[in-house]
């Protein structure tokens, strides 16, 4: 068999994040030699989805805390952080005599993000063919926490969120449906040159003060719409708040009634993940897992070499990574929890002819820090039947672990009723770092290196996070990249052989 | 005749050690190809279809190849997921693809359906003529048995048996109604490549 050594590779990919696996089917059509490789025993990385085993790996790995101390580091030299810090793993004594099952059972997702259905990651999967291989189920609802008042008890509030939702909404008063009605028409066309002098100088401006002077939403609604930008900071823009729902309502109906994003089943990213790194290798492509990569010291004009841990040496004509460490501008912490309980009244089917949803958001806090949760029922196969997998994310502060864990049960109760029935079996908790968004290229000797940054701290699918992918794929093919061609493939089964009948 | 929308697709992965011999009897099953040059690495192929009809009733068969993860073992979860059946490979002229087959069938009852069948296949039946063989049949069958799998021995290149374990796989698939209600059927799951107004006119697969 050919060893890996004898010849440089075109490429060599290190890391089956999904910008990386993204790269690998945009090339798995050229005639590029492709090494692809990832430091553990599973696909995915930053977007992986772990079995409970997978997952006390994960927590042994990244327990440590980076938290800046600032004595360290040179002066003017700015620090740089691990992107994975603070995990940890918990579970009740007897978990598994409450329910939980083995650990290969689940399949906890790091990266839960939804993709509303406009977005550019799915028609590449269309385009690429690479969507055959995935199963995409229906987001459904999304919902806001009431806090118990005047001896009422906490709730969730569905959030009507297209023109036909409103209109048949029971608990908005006629008066505040006018006002919505009128906001929801202006944000569907709010980047056209009639509406742009409405918020244009006050882009950068909270998006709630706007929706008071602008169009007199109480607070009910403005907590509705604000909740609807999914944004994790509790002061949103205007644009970037008016562009994340102008996403949201548009993406309604496109793919059927009632929903605006979907969930690719068991486990989000790391199935796309997976899928293009398959298509990688039915390309060609040669595939190492749980193989680290050590760069040596590279010499000028020299074609950079590559230590793998299974004692090859492999050149490399370019070389594409991921950032593992960051100068940290942003830091989210996420609590990802298996609950004894299917929390069914979040799943309904409310529009005719919708699919069931596998997916439920729930803004449990909103300012100054808002907290999310995105609640997996078993039908994504994160959990079993009868349970539910909920991810909740915050910005870290000192506190957050905590006040995910309150929300958690708040949550909880406020479904349920009451907790004690449908107890918490598993909770994976980590804290994640993002920096400069933008992905890094420098030379090493001769070979050039492309250093993806981890995906946007947010909690849908954001297309900028492609950009990144495109430019990866125009330094490794060079002259030969034909836009046209990126990512557009034909079906790769041939014809059909003549049928066989067996009686 | 049943339109090719209400065909049911019948999934089915190869696997087993490199060079025992799994593209060879996809190629032969499926296009009635062997090149006894070819020992490369399988590159292009992601899987092959087959139409067949079971006691009267039509299938789709697609079988899926390892497209060369199988070298470093790194097929992911996500090859196995919705698979009715697994044919594990081995070379009945190597001892070591044999010793290997424990770990793939480890390998696929972990990853596939709990009922998913399984399916030992000893390749390259051909070298016996010639003294080659280092596995014998009753090997094989014991260890087909003690896993609860179906077995033969096969040669893609004189084609001997090389039906076998597709139609018997398939005919155990069919025999297992539980199987046939793929997940896909509780509805959750969306086609996005129909779907879309402006993607693709691809057809529904």
């Amino acid at each position: 068999m050919e060893s890996l050594g004898e010849k440089p590779w075109d490429v060599v990919i290190c890391g089956t994040g999904l910008q990386q696996s993204l790269l690998a089917l945009a090339l798995s059509r050229s005639k590029k030699r492709v090494l692809h490789t990832d430091p553990n025993d599973y696909y995915g990385q930053h977007e992986a989805a772990l079995t409970l085993q997978d997952a006390e790996s994960f927590a042994a790995k990244y327990a440590a805390s980076t938290s800046t101390s600032s004595s360290e580091g040179g002066e003017g030299e700015e620090k740089k952080q691990s992107v994975l810090r603070n995990a940890t793993v918990w579970k009740p004594d007897d978990a598994e005599a409450q329910g939980l099952k083995f650990p290969r059972a689940y399949s906890l997702a790091l990266a839960p993000q939804i993709i509303h259905t406009k977005s550019k990651l799915l028609s590449s999967l269309v385009s690429s063919r690479a969507y055959r291989q995935v199963e995409f189920l229906a987001v459904g609802s999304f919902f806001v926490y009431e806090p118990a008042k005047d001896g009422s008890v906490p709730k969730l509030s569905r959030i009507p969120s297209s023109r036909e939702d409103v209109f048949s909404s029971q608990s908005i008063p006629a008066r505040s449906k006018r006002s919505l009605m009128k906001f929801l028409k202006f944000v569907l066309d709010f980047e056209s040159d009639d509406q742009k002098p409405l918020w244009e100088g006050q882009a950068d401006a909270p998006l709630a003060d706007f929706l008071t002077a602008q169009f007199k939403l109480d607070d009910d609604l403005k907590r509705y719409v604000v909740a609807l930008t999914l944004a994790l900071d509790g002061k949103v823009s205007v644009a970037s708040g008016l562009a994340a729902i102008n996403r949201h309502l548009t993406s309604i109906g496109m793919f059927g009634p009632g929903f605006c994003a979907v969930y690719p089943k068991w486990g989000g990213l790391s199935e796309i993940a997976q899928v293009a790194c398959r298509a990688g290798a039915v390309g060609g492509g040669i595939y190492m897992l749980d193989t680290t990569a050590t760069m040596k010291p590279s010499v000028d004009n020299e074609k950079v070499s590559l230590q793998l841990s299974n004692d090859d040496t492999v050149e490399a004509n370019s070389l594409i990574t991921g950032q593992e460490t960051t100068v940290a501008t942003k830091v989210i912490s996420r609590l990802v929890a298996v609950v004894k309980s299917p929390l069914k009244p979040l799943f309904q089917v409310l529009v005719e002819g919708s699919p069931p949803p596998a997916v439920a958001v729930v803004a449990v806090s909103s300012a100054p820090s808002p907290i999310y949760a995105l609640i997996h029922s078993s039908d994504t196969g994160e959990c079993t039947v009868g349970q539910c997998v909920i991810y909740l994310t915050t910005l870290s502060t000192v506190n957050s672990k905590h006040e995910l864990e309150q929300a958690l049960s708040m949550l909880v109760n406020a479904v349920e009723g009451d907790e004690s029935a449908s107890p918490c079996l598993y909770q994976l908790y980590y804290e994640k770092a993002f920096g400069d968004k933008a992905s890094t290229t420098e030379n090493l000797g001769a070979t050039p290196n492309l250093s993806f940054p981890p995906l946007s701290a947010t909690l849908a699918f954001e297309d900028s996070d492609l950009e990144a992918v495109k430019a990866a794929w125009g330094l490794v093919l060079g002259d030969e990249a034909d836009e046209e061609t990126y990512l557009v493939f034909e079906d790769r089964e041939g014809a059909d052989a003549e049928d066989e009948v067996y009686e | 005749m049943a339109s090719e929308d209400t065909i049911p697709v019948l999934k089915v992965l190869i696997i087993g050690p490199s060079g025992a011999g799994k593209s060879a009897l996809l190629l032969r099953y499926c296009d009635d190809q062997f090149d006894p040059e070819s020992s490369t690495a399988t590159i292009g192929i992601d899987f092959k279809s087959k139409h067949l009809a079971v006691h009267g009733k039509a299938y789709r068969l697609n079988v899926f190849d390892t497209a060369g993860q199988e070298r470093f073992r790194t097929l992911s979860t996500s090859y196995y997921r919705g698979a009715h059946g697994v044919i594990l490979v081995y070379d009945i002229s190597s001892r070591a693809s044999f010793v290997g087959m424990e770990k793939w069938i480890d390998e696929a009852k972990q990853n596939a359906a709990p009922n998913a069948v399984l399916y030992l296949v000893g390749s390259k039946l051909d070298k016996v003529a010639g003294g080659g063989r280092a596995v014998t049949y009753e090997e094989g069958q014991a260890f087909a048995e003690a896993n609860g799998a179906l077995f033969c021995e096969v040669s893609a290149k004189t084609k001997e048996n090389i039906k076998r374990p597709f139609v018997e796989v398939v005919d155990q698939i069919v025999q297992t109604p539980d199987l046939l209600v793929s997940p896909r059927s509780n509805n959750t799951a969306l086609n996005i490549g129909t779907l879309g107004s402006d993607y693709s006119s691809a057809c529904p697969c």
